[in-house]
């Protein structure tokens, strides 16, 4: 029986769609292989691949006043000052070779490189430095001490503060410079697209732009040349960890930041010998933060009870994978190692897990275990509670649950609460929150970290927002600590202060701290060598922060 | 004829009184959620940026205080002009760029995907029913319905992983290889092809059984029609039948189904979009509810609703030329 | 016989007048293979999902320290990366999902038995009032609109419940609104309706045992939506975090890079269970059709048919 014509036709289409499928993969296939080999040719050409997980699509867009800021514009393209390493504690003269502070600490004045020119081949002056400043406070503001930046010749600027703000040093000099000569002629600066940048950072030069990958190549004008040894840097976008993750375990890029799961057996095991991680402690201190405006959070030695149930080494395991460091009483993260007040860390009590002192103290607080182990509170409602934190952080998420688990052993109940971080924050805002994981500041200066945790000047009443402080605990003796410190001069003065906090601190408790957060990195040094390490740590792996330019000038390519 | 019209402009009218409630509806939608887009980029950065800046953030993006009503009135003015204000998560950007950017991937994935689907789906489902009991139409409807019950994005990843990772069949994300300039060269549209196949095939294999399914059940009932009785009397040959009488009029709901489907394909395959970082819309809405970016959400949805409005209608005049019986009704 | 072509391809033609058609229905299932195979599957998961916490007692999700351990003879699936035992996970997941799934199938049914009910017999003006509420929720973009409501909404298996309902409901209704409308226009309902029966019993004594087949179809139908949309969104990260489920599995599964790590025992499970309600739901239905539908019923000689006696 031969087969109707229409259906032979039939089959005859679909086998044909089917094999045109397979030929386009068979033909297209040998063009994307190189992605993902190794090559041991030529790594002079090679360019530095990073993926960049939390943008799906790029705009040419390289403007640093941009809400989100696109990949290696603060890093490669514009350059700062100074540069403050965390994991050392250092700061190297970057675009600054000097700066002095006044005595009565109203003003800095800094002394700008010789020789330093703008990719467009003019160079860098005094008024750059001015500009970038009056444009900074103007679009996006800030910078409340700031009075003004005055050029002095070509080569010197003077910051002049309406109070002594010991932390400004820092701050002024870690922002990136842009050059007058372009951005005064810019109309609407806030907006503009920036395509082709100019800066003095060591790769300026646009390449290749496309929505999910671009490349940037080395800056004709650097002042460094010496150290522009990689041939450039091009930034993959993907669509979230997943995506981020696959690309490295895989070996498509050089260095990544985002958080891998149990790192060595997905990543380091599958080339032993070329990949490598290191978390330094130098992130902000994770807090558990306790709404000190409701009881029973209002009394200290709850908070140290409830402190003393979370078992912080379960949390770092578990909740982070073991690449945390618990927090001590300082409260200070490893980002302030320096600082730290040798006193209180050693005779640390409260943030230590001890199941029986925390029963103890809160049986003699008020809160008795009922018959069914569970506590109840003095107004006889149970102990129960919420611990907000938003679902995409998956990580924190896990630390929520722990903390919860571990609660249970001193018969509290806390529920884990996990909308999106927009609920959560909003929440936090308002101080409607019971309790909630949150993030610290963690600016060079740790003058911030204390004031956010215990200084009543950020103590906003419940109801009125605020963006820092959400716990609302202000403390008098904290207060007129603060003060001191940000009238210190120089940083002997500022130490002595910083003990002084960290031992009230340790008496108020005002926060729950949990872990110093590390700061991700890894990388294979397949086709690059001279990454900073444990052993090494002129700057921290990550891919975004002040630190990144000296990696860019570290770097070489594998002979 | 002149029913015709009228049937026309009736549906049209209807239509347009959808699409309002359907804007009304896609406006008040993103303005439900608590917080709002600065507080949430100022959560992102974990705090690192200066409280002092948020005003002046807010102030950039335009990110709007007015009552409910007065933003509603400004709202009905863009869309009649055309504007869809500033992406806040893509700023500067305007969000009809953002989408036109994105939106040609999102349809030839979809597209491409929903072409395979249908036209295979229909054809396995015709070959099913000519062939009651045979070896297609036993063993292919509950494999392909097995195939098609597991999770979207679960039979996404296991293909990525398996055909990608492992075996390396497939490259591994995006769109085209990167690097790669867009150009109309073989080259080009190989790589683009190559990166096209993983996805559109987890979409094909998730939906393929439904319209072989249906195009089966149709057609079997329609076999069973009088006219297919007297065609076969008269001599006609079978395959004849098959195409010309009992497919054209099986195809109806198929059609239909289609169009419906065609509109939709415009709101992306947001899971597809995310495990394989696939530039189009779906991933960037994702992205744009997490980031409260009012603008580009509505402008997303507003694109949405109105391609599937315009499927639909353009679906319903097809269907009176293919079936006149509905004009009269 | 003329509307056949107009409805959806898995409605079956007019259903037989309005005797009780219920007996030979069930009847006709549990003949069916399909069906029988469907059933046995469900009546598994639900016979699971009921005793978890006998076969499992404790809490699945209690964080230990055992990371990662392949499938062996103390943890048959093997652990997640936190310690947790993947079968235990697994099973006493169906309780949640399940549970979502059947209350968002009958839910989003009986809202379209409403709707399709209430069209049928107040026809003109209330008819196309609802047809249009229905249209317009059609239009707007499902799973955005999920995700949206979802994300914002206080967390919780209610909110899952509601979101989920909210944007299926358009679906079914639409389907029994059509088939309720073609009951409507027979003559057995005019007869009532001159006779002076009252709305209510018209409604639910005349026309809506005739949908029965449909109605079952559409639950199943909706059921299969809220287990595989719950899924999804739980996969995203916007469910109910706190709850155990095989959409949440999934979720930490992939938070914890299981496929990354090669522990496919974490991700392959819940998959595997709830591509298995699915499918099991989905024969169930298409029983449902066979038995119906009479032509739609499997050809036990398929060799002699009228065609080939055409050549």
């Amino acid at each position: 029986m031969t087969q109707p014509r229409y259906l032979r036709s039939a089959r005859i289409t679909a086998a044909g769609l089917a094999v045109g499928a397979l030929l386009l993969t068979g033909c297209a296939a040998t063009v994307n292989k190189s992605g993902t080999s190794s090559s041991t040719s030529d790594n002079t050409n090679a360019m530095l691949t990073i993926p960049r997980e939390d943008m799906s699509t790029f705009d040419r867009n390289f403007n640093p006043f941009a809400p989100a800021v696109n990949p290696m514009v603060n890093q490669a393209i514009y350059e700062p000052l100074l540069v403050f390493n965390p994991a050392k504690g250092d700061t190297t003269p970057w675009l600054a070779t000097e700066w002095k502070t006044a005595a009565d600490g109203k003003s800095i004045t800094f002394t700008l490189r010789d020789g330093v020119k703008w990719s467009d081949g003019k160079p860098l002056v005094a008024d750059d430095v001015a500009y970038t400043f009056e444009l900074q406070k103007k679009l996006k503001g800030g910078y409340e001490y700031l009075v003004g930046a005055t050029a002095e010749g070509t080569n010197k600027v003077t910051f002049t503060f309406n109070k002594p703000w010991s932390p400004a040093l820092y701050e002024v000099g870690q922002l990136p410079i842009l050059p007058k000569h372009i951005w005064s002629a810019i109309a609407d600066p806030a907006k503009d697209a920036n395509a082709t940048p100019v800066g003095t950072g060591p790769y300026t030069e646009v390449d290749s732009f496309q929505a999910q990958s671009y490349a940037l190549k080395k800056n004709p004008n650097y002042w460094q040349p010496e150290k522009q040894k990689i041939a450039g840097i091009k930034m993959l976008a993907m669509s979230g960890n997943d995506a981020a993750n696959l690309a490295s375990v895989n070996g498509d890029v050089d260095w990544s930041t985002q958080f891998i799961p149990n790192i060595e057996k997905t990543f380091i095991s599958k080339d032993k010998e070329h990949r490598h991680y290191w978390f330094p402690p130098t992130g902000a201190m994770i807090n558990w933060q306790l709404n000190t405006t409701k009881a029973p959070f209002n009394d200290p030695k709850v908070r140290k009870a409830l402190s003393m149930a979370v078992d912080r080494d379960q949390v770092t395991k578990i909740g982070m994978s073991g690449y945390a460091q618990p927090a001590d009483c300082t409260g200070l993260s490893g980002n302030y190692e320096k600082w730290k007040n040798p006193a209180v860390k050693d005779n640390c009590s409260w943030t230590k897990l001890n199941v029986d002192e925390a029963n103890k103290v809160l049986d003699e607080a008020g809160y008795p275990k009922g018959a069914d182990g569970k506590r109840t509170l003095k107004d006889g409602m149970p102990f129960e509670f919420k611990i907000s934190v938003g679902a995409s952080s998956s990580d924190w998420l896990s630390v929520a649950n722990v903390i919860s688990q571990n609660l249970q052993a001193v018969g509290v109940t806390a529920k884990v609460d996990s909308p999106d971080w927009a609920s959560v924050v909003a929440g936090y805002e308002q101080g409607t929150f019971d309790s909630g994981i949150v993030w610290s500041a963690n600016d060079p200066s740790p003058f911030k970290y204390f004031n956010n945790a215990m200084g009543s000047a950020t103590v906003k009443p419940v109801g009125t927002k605020t963006f820092d402080n959400y716990h609302r605990f202000g403390d008098p003796k904290a207060d007129a600590l603060l003060q001191d410190f940000v009238a210190a001069g120089d940083e002997a003065k500022q130490k002595d202060v910083a003990y002084k906090l960290q031992e009230e601190y340790n008496d108020a408790a005002p926060l729950v701290p949990l872990f110093s957060g590390p700061e991700w990195g890894d990388y294979t040094d397949v086709h690059f060598t001279g990454w900073p390490s444990q052993d090494n740590p002129y700057a921290t792996l990550s891919d975004r922060s002040p630190t990144t330019v000296l990696i860019l000038t570290t770097l070489e390519p594998r002979k | 004829m002149e029913e015709t019209v009228r049937f026309i402009l009736r549906r049209l009218g209807f239509y347009l009184i959808a699409f309002w409630a359907s804007i009304t509806l896609n406006f008040l939608l993103p303005r439900f959620m608590p917080g709002d887009p600065v507080s949430r980029m100022f959560a992102r950065t974990q705090g690192k940026m200066q409280p002092e800046q948020i005003d002046a953030l807010r102030k950039l993006l335009g990110v709007d205080d007015r009552p409910l009503w007065e933003q509603y009135i400004d709202y009905l003015h863009n869309i009649v002009t055309g504007n869809m204000g500033i992406s806040i998560s893509r700023f500067p950007a305007p969000v009809t760029e953002v989408i036109a950017a994105q939106i040609g991937w999102t349809l030839l994935l979809g597209g491409t995907a929903l072409v395979i689907a249908a036209v295979v789906g229909n054809l396995l489902g015709i070959l099913a029913a000519w062939r009651r009991g045979g070896a297609i139409d036993s063993a292919l409807p509950p494999v392909l319905i097995f195939i098609g019950s597991f999770p979207y994005f679960w039979l996404a990843m296991g293909a990525l992983y398996l055909f990608g990772v492992i075996l390396g069949w497939s490259p591994l994300r995006h769109a085209f290889t990167d690097g790669l300039e867009p150009a109309f060269t073989w080259e080009f549209i190989g790589d683009v092809g190559a990166h096209l196949v993983l996805p559109a095939l987890t979409i094909v294999l998730v939906s393929i059984g439904g319209w072989m399914l249906g195009m089966r059940n149709t057609m079997i009932a329609t076999n069973s029609e009088d006219y297919i009785t007297m065609a076969e009397a008269k001599g006609l040959r079978p395959g004849r039948i098959m195409f010309r009488y009992a497919a054209r009029n099986a195809m109806l709901p198929s059609v239909t189904s289609f169009g419906m489907s065609l509109g939709f394909v415009v709101g992306g395959a947001m899971l597809t979009e995310v495990v394989f970082a696939y530039p189009g819309v779906g991933y960037q809405l994702l992205n744009a509810v997490q980031g409260l970016d009012y603008p580009l959400m509505q402008g997303l949805f507003l694109t949405i609703t109105a391609a599937v409005l315009l499927a639909n209608f353009l679906v319903d005049i097809l269907y009176v030329r293919l079936d006149p019986r509905v004009r009269s009704n | 016989m003329t509307t056949a072509i107009l409805k959806q391809p898995t409605e079956p033609v007019e259903p037989t007048a309005a005797r009780k058609p219920n007996r030979s229905f069930v009847h006709g299932l549990i003949t069916n293979k399909k069906a029988l195979v469907g059933m046995i599957v469900m009546l598994v998961f639900i016979a699971l999902a009921l005793l978890a916490p006998v076969l499992f007692p404790g809490d699945p999700s209690r964080i230990t320290a055992m990371a990662s351990l392949e499938p062996s003879p103390e943890h048959w699936l093997g652990t997640t990366a936190k310690g947790q035992d993947v079968l235990a996970l697994t099973v006493h997941a169906s309780r949640s999902s399940l549970f979502v799934g059947l209350t968002v199938g009958f839910a989003s049914t009986f809202i379209g038995i409403l709707v399709g009910l209430a069209s049928a017999y107040f026809g003109k003006f209330i008819d196309e009032a609802l047809s249009l509420v229905t249209n317009v929720f059609l239009l707007l973009p499902g799973l955005p609109l999920l995700v949206i409501l979802a994300a914002f909404l206080p967390p919780g298996l209610g909110t899952v419940i509601l979101v989920l309902v909210v944007t299926g409901w358009a679906g079914s209704a639409r389907v029994l609104r059509s088939q309720a409308l073609s009951i409507r226009s027979k003559d057995f309902v005019a007869a009532a309706v001159v006779s002076g029966e009252r709305a209510g019993r018209i409604m639910f004594r005349e026309i809506l045992p005739n949908m029965a087949s449909i109605v079952m179809s559409t639950l199943l139908a909706c059921v299969i939506y809220g287990i595989g949309a719950q899924a999804g969104l739980e996969f995203l990260g916007l469910g109910d975090v706190s709850t155990v489920s095989w959409g949440n599995n999934l979720f930490w599964a992939g938070n914890e890079g299981a496929l990354l790590t090669g522990s496919w025992w974490v991700f392959v499970p819940s998959g595997v269970c709830i591509a298995l309600v699915a499918f099991a739901l989905a024969l169930i239905n298409y029983a449902v059709d066979e038995v119906t539908n009479p032509r739609l019923r499997k050809i036990k000689t398929p060799k002699i048919t009228e065609r080939s006696a055409a050549k």
